[in-house]
């Protein structure tokens, strides 16, 4: 047989199977036509079991809330280098409001909706705006903190963390975590003055189950009496649960999904700005900004505690989310020091939303560093 | 320090038994000429197929079973464009790799967060798991790694010392001289090429259902690619294989280790190039100098016809 046509017949068959891969994330549209029309772009599939999957049950509340008034679609698996054309897509298509629901959406959508002025645009977790894109993200470092407490209340001092990528939102999460875990552990009574107390090793991507069950085997081995997830999958729960240690779920309910040994996970809840957003593009009074609510408007949920988790442990935590939810936020209240102990935020003042925003120190107690 | 030393070998093992049973695979097909670079396609296969197994039967060996033959019907796709058709290896193993990527990904997601139904667990061997450091290092592992440290010396064997292995060896070395002595090509071929396919799924296999047990979207994360350089860092060799298989889980296991405890002394980034690196720096060792002792098999990747 000849060469070239060998040749050509292989490519065939790569193109065929490239295609396959392409076209692996699903599209969904509902069909009718005078509705409002509501697209977003997702990370990964709606099963992730983290960051997608908790978008999609704030879809799903979006069409449980304002289903009969709505039409919405969702594209899946939209990276970074294909964002450009789902979003122009969407817009070519009529839709009147486009999420892009991760930080690569940014620059892309950015793109789009200058061609597309009278089109929504809204993004989560970037710092980009136009007059027709705005922002919004939800608090998570508020759950974290709740969840770092409640691990100190309970006397939990040496605990492991599978951190992700050393960026600034979750290193506000390690800090919220840690400043929590230490307030909790001095109520309880042990002195952590000067300890480290949660030990932090990156894992360099927001999911990668083979690595994230290593790296909480790792933890598991170095002794650390409690683990806590940050990715997106949760293995290390899961891994930990394997090991006979308590693990810390985050994003979804990591009890729900086979860590049964998680004491409490935080939970995103994007339902509440979903419809509030679609809501004020219904109503013509939709404005761009920068949106980022915590309990105080449910974005952040706590999930069920364990059935370990002691009465007044518990008690103790929910007083504190009753604050967070009457928009007292004092988490990030000086005096806080860094690892060297250089005082990063005196006392009597609090890191502002732009500190908080562009956080790129850990807080004392914190064992590890920031990667450059 | 002991204690450490202890865990951080029995992580490496663990971290390397996927990349061995696949570099084992691999060894056999290459050996036949056989170059398949869809390992990570049929690894991905064999994960899904031993995940599905297990939740629809429960019963590990089924399970296992159904991984590992998995890999070798997926590497007979390849086996039919690369021995038959005799397209480019290249592009038909990439093709393999792609496919497999795609079709584990929209196949495997009912299977996403449901319970698995097989867990294999580690299982300490009686009396040599009790051995200090190396007992809990090696003699405490899953059942498949056990299995893993039999099919070494096996393949070797069978490789080096059989005259099938024999025949193997030569069909990659000349085939045209082999048909001239009578001796089927295409069938050994596609054996090798199978049997290849058998490591890669049992490698998929011990992901889906031993380190990690249940199915999640692309979770071998280019461990099949890893395995492919294994295969020229060990020089076609089984038992060198087992060197390089541990080399990466080493490396897998001391990034963590030494985040952990808190003195990173060669940054992860570096760990994670390693396997990499030294399996460039051996293709160059093995080909400067005079010879090619330890060269790869002479007609690897080259289609044989009987017209020429």
């Amino acid at each position: 047989m000849n060469r070239k046509r060998t040749f050509a017949v292989s490519l065939v068959l790569m193109i065929a199977c490239a295609g396959l891969i392409l076209t692996g994330g699903a599209s969904n549209a509902d069909a009718a036509s005078p509705k409002l029309k509501v697209a977003f772009a997702l990370l990964w599939t709606i099963d992730d079991q983290g960051w997608t999957t908790a978008h999609y049950h704030g879809i799903e509340y979006l069409k449980e809330k304002l289903g009969d008034k709505i039409e919405v679609s969702y594209t899946e698996k939209v990276l970074a280098a294909d964002a450009e054309r789902v979003f122009r897509n969407y817009a070519q298509q009529g839709y009147d409001i486009i999420f892009g629901t991760t930080f690569e959406h940014m620059d892309p959508l950015l793109n789009v909706a200058k061609d597309y002025p009278d089109i929504v645009f809204e993004h989560c977790s970037g710092f980009k705006t136009a007059p027709n894109m705005g922002n919004y993200f939800a608090r998570m470092y508020q759950g974290e903190y709740l969840a770092g407490y409640m691990a100190g209340l309970m006397g939990f001092h040496n605990v492991g963390t599978v951190a992700t990528n050393p960026i600034p939102e979750p290193i506000r999460g390690i800090n919220a975590f840690t400043i929590g875990l230490l307030k909790g552990l001095k109520e309880a009574g042990h002195d952590a003055k000067g300890d480290k107390v949660n030990t932090i090793v990156w894992l360099k991507a927001w999911r990668d189950p083979i690595n994230e069950t290593t790296l909480a085997e790792t933890l598991v081995a170095r002794k650390h009496d409690l683990i806590r997830q940050m990715a997106d999958t949760p293995d290390s729960s899961v891994a930990a649960c394997a090991a006979g240690v308590p693990a810390i779920g985050y994003g979804e309910d990591a009890a729900r999904y086979g860590a049964d040994c998680a004491l409490v996970s935080s939970i995103w809840n994007w339902g509440p700005i979903y419809v509030d957003k679609v809501q004020q593009v219904m109503e013509g009074t939709w404005k761009t900004g920068e949106y980022w609510g915590g309990f105080d408007r449910n974005n952040i949920v706590l999930s069920d505690f364990h059935a370990s988790v002691p009465e007044a442990v518990r008690e103790k935590v929910l007083a504190e989310k009753k604050k967070l939810e009457a928009g007292e936020d004092d988490i990030f209240a000086g005096p806080l020091y860094d690892q060297q102990g250089k005082l990063m935020v005196p006392e009597g003042q609090k890191a502002s939303d732009k500190d908080l925003l562009t956080m790129r120190w850990l807080v004392k107690g914190v064992s590890g560093s920031i990667p450059q | 320090m002991i204690e450490d030393l202890a865990f951080i070998g029995q992580i490496a093992v663990k971290s390397s038994i996927a990349v061995l049973l696949a570099t084992l695979g691999e060894i056999v097909a290459e050996r036949s000429g056989i170059l398949n670079l869809g390992v990570e396609g049929m690894m991905l296969t064999g994960a899904l197929c031993a995940a599905a197994a297990g939740i629809a039967t429960g019963n590990p060996i089924l399970a296992v079973a159904a991984g590992t033959l998995a890999g070798g019907l997926l590497a007979l796709v390849h086996g039919f464009f690369a021995v038959t058709l005799r397209v480019n290896q290249v592009l038909s193993g990439l093709a393999l790799t792609l496919l497999g990527m795609g079709v584990t990904s929209f196949l495997g997601r009912p299977l996403i967060g449901i319970a698995p139904g097989v867990r294999l667990r580690a299982v300490p061997i009686p009396g040599l798991a009790d051995i200090p450091v190396i007992g809990d290092i090696f003699f405490r592992q899953s059942p498949l790694a056990y299995l893993a440290y039999v099919l070494v010396p096996l393949c070797w064997y069978w490789i080096f010392h059989t005259g099938t292995g024999l025949k193997i060896r030569a069909v990659g070395e000349d085939a045209a001289a082999v048909d001239a002595a009578g001796i089927d090509v295409f069938r050994i071929r596609y054996l090798c090429t199978f049997a290849g396919g058998l490591g890669a799924g049992l490698a998929g296999a011990y992901l889906s259902l031993s380190y990690t047990p249940g199915w999640k979207e692309s979770m071998t994360g280019g461990q099949g690619w890893v395995a492919i350089a294994m295969v020229i860092f060990a020089t076609w060799n089984p038992l060198r294989a087992v060197v390089g298989a541990f080399l990466f889980g080493g490396l897998t296991a001391l990034q963590f280790y030494f985040q952990a405890v808190g003195v990173e002394l060669v940054p992860a980034y570096v760990l994670k190039m390693l396997p990499y690196l030294l399996t460039i720096a051996v293709m160059i060792l093995v080909n400067v100098g005079p010879g090619r002792r330890f060269g790869g098999p002479a007609a690897l990747g080259v289609p044989f016809s009987r017209e020429g």
